[in-house]
């Protein structure tokens, strides 16, 4: 067992009613790494957050954090864990300053250091010149900073961040992710849920996706990668776009007719998902070229991390249209065309 | 306006809250005149039987709709701003007056509807006899028809200036209260004062027009000392001082919601210790430096409370300048009082000023204890703060009594700033002191209860505004609801049935320590004290397991 481990799951379960909200969730994390918590709306990310924070009691299942059990021993939660949920939770007719020292006192920061505390931590997340205003004058970004403050003030070992850069823009966006690789750099742990998933890919060490309350895949970047590719995603580019009808009949006959390939006219492109291998590819390129397809480009596309979450999610990129006339016509996101087969 | 009209009417009629209302409303009424329905086998000829019927009913009516008419338009454009639905009506072809008309009729609509169902029982005193159509009848149903547009219209006008649901309630009954009954205050004590100018009186009568209740009082036939006795009929008079209050409000919600209300900047968050060296100098001689609303705060110390100390920063006048400016005005109150308690002590005698004292205060509790502890928790729920308090280690008992704390304090200061007038009163006949003692006791009870009575019901809700609007009524059945029985002392209610009533009302119990005539024939202290300590107890208990079962997980 890793002594450095902060958090541990295991079959984390909550139901309401007949209704699943999450299903056998088991999760861990060191200490100073970045977990990417990610899934569509209602997955089951909030009420798994709200199970480690305490908020929630979980049907079965259990979790820790620094050794303390979530749900049951929730005086040393509260000191482990510093919580920031996708609401602000202001309070009227206070100043930045004031709001936050309410919270350093609710946490019983002495007077002495509270002060110097707060301060530091302004000026971590950037919101140093805040500290006079009302907290309902703030722009949601600027509220975003303050609270990730008021998060920070009592030093927590561990940070729950629901929807951070939420509402930020691309300016604040790289501020905020210069801020928590610091705090990870320091030794703090994260969770971090976000829809921005290009955002997440750049901070994440490792990754969760959570889809109907189940947890489809746990793991570095590359882990999931490796898992989820069951294919590969290979574009050729054509010299000039008459010939894009011709290469995609080549295609068809080289993969089959079951192999959808998407097609654009407009930029001489096709794509398709083959499960070749790179003596297979080199082979599909010399009969493409025997066929007399002029090919420009010929390459496999890398998978990011929402590649990864649509094709765990089953919303590949990659689907057949209805339209039955054109039983290969296919839709590519990436691309955003529509065309015909073979 | 239509379209506003329709859906300020359907979104209002067609709620659960709209149905237990009218029901409830319609329960009410029934039940007053039901109890007072004669049921000796004699017919009464002068009709007493009857005027008493609709003297209940009258007055029943009157409460009923001073506390239904302003609840919904005092939330309604606060509401829409919170939505961020007041932009959208903003920027649609409807221009401020049709809003304004078209929010004041849906709320009046509303009202409307209940005054209808209150014609069977109407029905039933007509039926009776002894009753005039137009000048009995038809006056209450005028004056009780301009009041709720009245109340409607001060809704709207005070929705349009506050920034909260919550607050918006509080201020709208507050001016409410002072128009219902602190209008009569200056024509009631400048009678009394032989050197006053007939200018000031006229002045002081004309101004206490504008109430309901002298109006309310002379349509129901009623003599007493509020009623009015001049050439022009008080519902006259009302009428005219209504229409014009409404048709003021109106304009000025038009012309606020005309003028840009979005178009405000954002506080820039000045602060004295960032100002020159000049400025500096010149705020804390002229603030005393430490009441400087613009002064940086301390840290909260080791020894304060923190969910206390937050709650008073929060409130708009929680902070020292503001209580500061509380103190000031309680202070002038007090001399007032010290004024009155002198000059009327020589007509309405001791006993007379002090009966008016203590129901002043007890108003004041009224007034101020909701509105200071109903949204105590479900403000919290609200802003989303009370999942951040749940993150943090303060106990439930910690956070109850920071909160608690927090609406004690200035509730003391009301009760502080009005002994000068009892110490003037005391001065005057000696004798009095033991009253004078009991009366104290039995408001200190009450504050303390009231405090807790409205933390405790609004605790049980998520909405700050129906927080304190159920507060509100439950201190206001408790204080008013039960003289509806006492009015009925001679029959049907036995003199025990009375007492037990009147017993949990501190009002009804402070005029029995003081004598007042219809009260000094009950004892209701020290009884009235322990009820309020079990109800005070009962609601610290259902706070604090209301606390505590919204702080343990889900």
């Amino acid at each position: 067992m890793n002594s450095d481990l902060v958090l541990r799951a295991s079959d984390l379960t909550k139901v309401y009613g007949t209704f699943t909200a999450l299903d056998g969730l088991s999760i861990s994390l060191e200490r100073g790494r970045i977990l990417g918590f990610i899934g569509p709306n209602g997955a089951g990310k909030t009420t798994t957050i709200k199970i480690l924070v305490g908020l929630v009691k979980a049907t079965r299942g259990e979790a820790t954090i620094c050794g303390a059990v979530c749900g049951k021993e929730t005086a040393r939660i509260k000191r482990f864990v510093g919580y920031m949920p996708d609401v602000f939770g202001s309070y009227d007719n206070m100043r930045v300053f004031e709001y936050l020292d309410f919270f350093g006192a609710a946490f019983g920061i002495p007077r002495r250091d509270r002060k110097r505390r707060i301060d530091e931590c302004l000026d971590l997340t950037g919101a140093a010149r805040m500290k006079d205003l009302f907290v309902e004058s703030l722009s949601h970004g600027m509220k975003q900073r303050v609270a990730l403050t008021r998060t920070l003030l009592h030093q927590p070992q561990m940070l729950i961040l629901d929807e951070p850069a939420n509402g930020l823009d691309p300016q604040a966006r790289v501020e905020m992710r210069q801020v928590l690789l610091e705090l990870a750099r320091r030794g703090t742990s994260l969770i971090v849920t976000s829809h921005i998933l290009p955002e997440l890919a750049r901070i994440c060490d490792t990754v969760a996706i959570i889809t109907g309350g189940k947890l489809r895949a746990f793991g570095t970047l590359e882990q999931i990668m490796q898992t989820v590719r069951h294919s590969r995603l290979v574009e050729v580019v054509l010299a000039d776009r008459a010939g894009v009808a011709a290469a995609a009949a080549a295609l068809a006959r080289e993969l089959g007719n079951e192999v959808p390939i998407s097609q654009s006219e407009a930029s001489a492109e096709l794509r398709f998902n083959t499960d070749r291998d790179d003596e297979g590819l080199a082979e599909l390129l010399g009969r493409l070229l025997e066929a007399g397809v002029r090919v420009a480009q010929f390459r496999e596309l890398p998978m990011d991390l929402e590649d990864a979450f649509l094709s765990v999610t089953g919303q590949s990129g990659v689907k057949p249209t209805d339209s039955p006339a054109s039983p290969h016509a296919v839709r590519d996101p990436k691309l955003g065309v529509v065309g015909a087969g073979a | 306006m239509i379209p506003i009209l329709a859906r300020e009417l359907t979104a209002t009629l067609r709620s659960w809250r709209a149905v237990a209302l009218q029901i409830g409303f319609l329960v009410v009424l029934g039940a007053l005149v039901i109890l007072r329905w004669p049921s000796e086998a004699r017919v009464d000829i002068g009709g007493v039987a009857s005027r008493q019927v609709f003297r209940i009913f009258g007055y029943g009516l009157l409460i009923g709709l001073m506390l239904v008419s302003p609840a919904f338009p005092a939330t309604s454009i606060v509401r829409e701003r919170l939505q961020g639905t007041l932009a959208l009506l903003l920027n649609s072809p409807i221009g401020p007056v049709s809003l304004v008309f078209g929010k004041l009729l849906g709320s009046v609509g509303f009202v409307l509807v209940l005054v209808i169902l209150s014609f069977p029982a109407a029905a039933a005193c007509f039926a009776m006899g002894g009753i005039g159509l137009n000048e009995q009848l038809g006056g209450l149903y005028l004056v009780l028809v301009l009041l709720a547009i009245e109340y409607a219209a001060i809704g709207l006008l005070v929705s349009s200036i506050v920034r909260s649901t919550d607050a918006a309630l509080r201020m709208t009954y507050a001016v409410i209260l002072i128009l219902a009954v602190g209008a009569m205050v200056p024509h009631f004590i400048l009678k009394e004062i032989a050197w006053a100018s007939p200018h000031v009186n006229d002045f002081a009568r004309a101004i206490g027009s504008l109430s309901a209740i002298p109006a309310v009082m002379q349509a129901v036939g009623d003599t007493g000392v509020l009623s009015g006795n001049g050439s022009v009929p008080e519902v006259q008079r009302f009428a005219v001082g209504a229409v014009l209050v409404t048709l003021l409000c109106i304009a000025i919600t038009s012309v606020r919601l005309g003028s840009r209300p979005m178009d405000r900047a954002r506080d820039a968050g000045r602060i004295t210790d960032e100002r020159s060296a000049r400025a500096r100098v010149i705020r804390r001689i002229m603030f005393l430096w430490f009441f400087d609303p613009q002064r940086r705060s301390g840290l909260i110390a080791p020894w304060q409370n923190p969910v206390m100390v937050k709650e008073q920063r929060c409130r708009p006048m929680g902070r020292a300048n503001w209580m500061m400016r509380l103190i000031g005005t309680y202070f002038v109150l007090s001399l007032l009082l010290v004024l009155g308690a002198t000059t009327l002590s020589q007509s309405q005698g001791v006993t007379g000023v002090l009966s008016v004292i203590a129901v002043m205060q007890v108003s004041l509790i009224v007034l101020l204890a909701p509105s200071l502890a109903s949204g105590l928790i479900s403000a919290e729920r609200e802003s989303k703060g009370w999942q951040l308090l749940q993150m943090t280690p303060l106990s439930p008992a910690t956070i109850v009594t920071g909160k608690l704390l927090s609406a004690f304090v200035p509730l003391a200061l009301v009760m502080v700033a009005t002994l000068p007038a009892y110490i003037a009163l005391l001065a005057l006949d000696p004798a009095q002191l033991r009253i004078a003692l009991s009366i104290q006791i039995t408001l200190v009870i009450f504050a303390i209860m009231a405090v807790l009575l409205s933390a405790g019901v609004g605790s049980l809700f998520r909405q700050t505004a129906a927080a304190t609007a159920v507060a509100y009524a439950v201190i206001a059945a408790l204080c008013i609801g039960t003289l509806f029985i006492w009015l009925g002392r001679d029959a049907p209610f036995t003199s025990g049935f009375v007492e037990r009533v009147l017993t949990p009302n501190p009002l009804a119990t402070t005029l029995s320590i003081i004598g007042t005539p219809g009260f000094s024939e009950y004892r209701l202290a020290p009884g009235n004290w322990y009820v309020m300590a079990a109800i005070t107890v009962a609601c610290g208990v259902l706070m604090l397991l209301q606390v505590a079962r919204l702080g343990r997980p889900r």
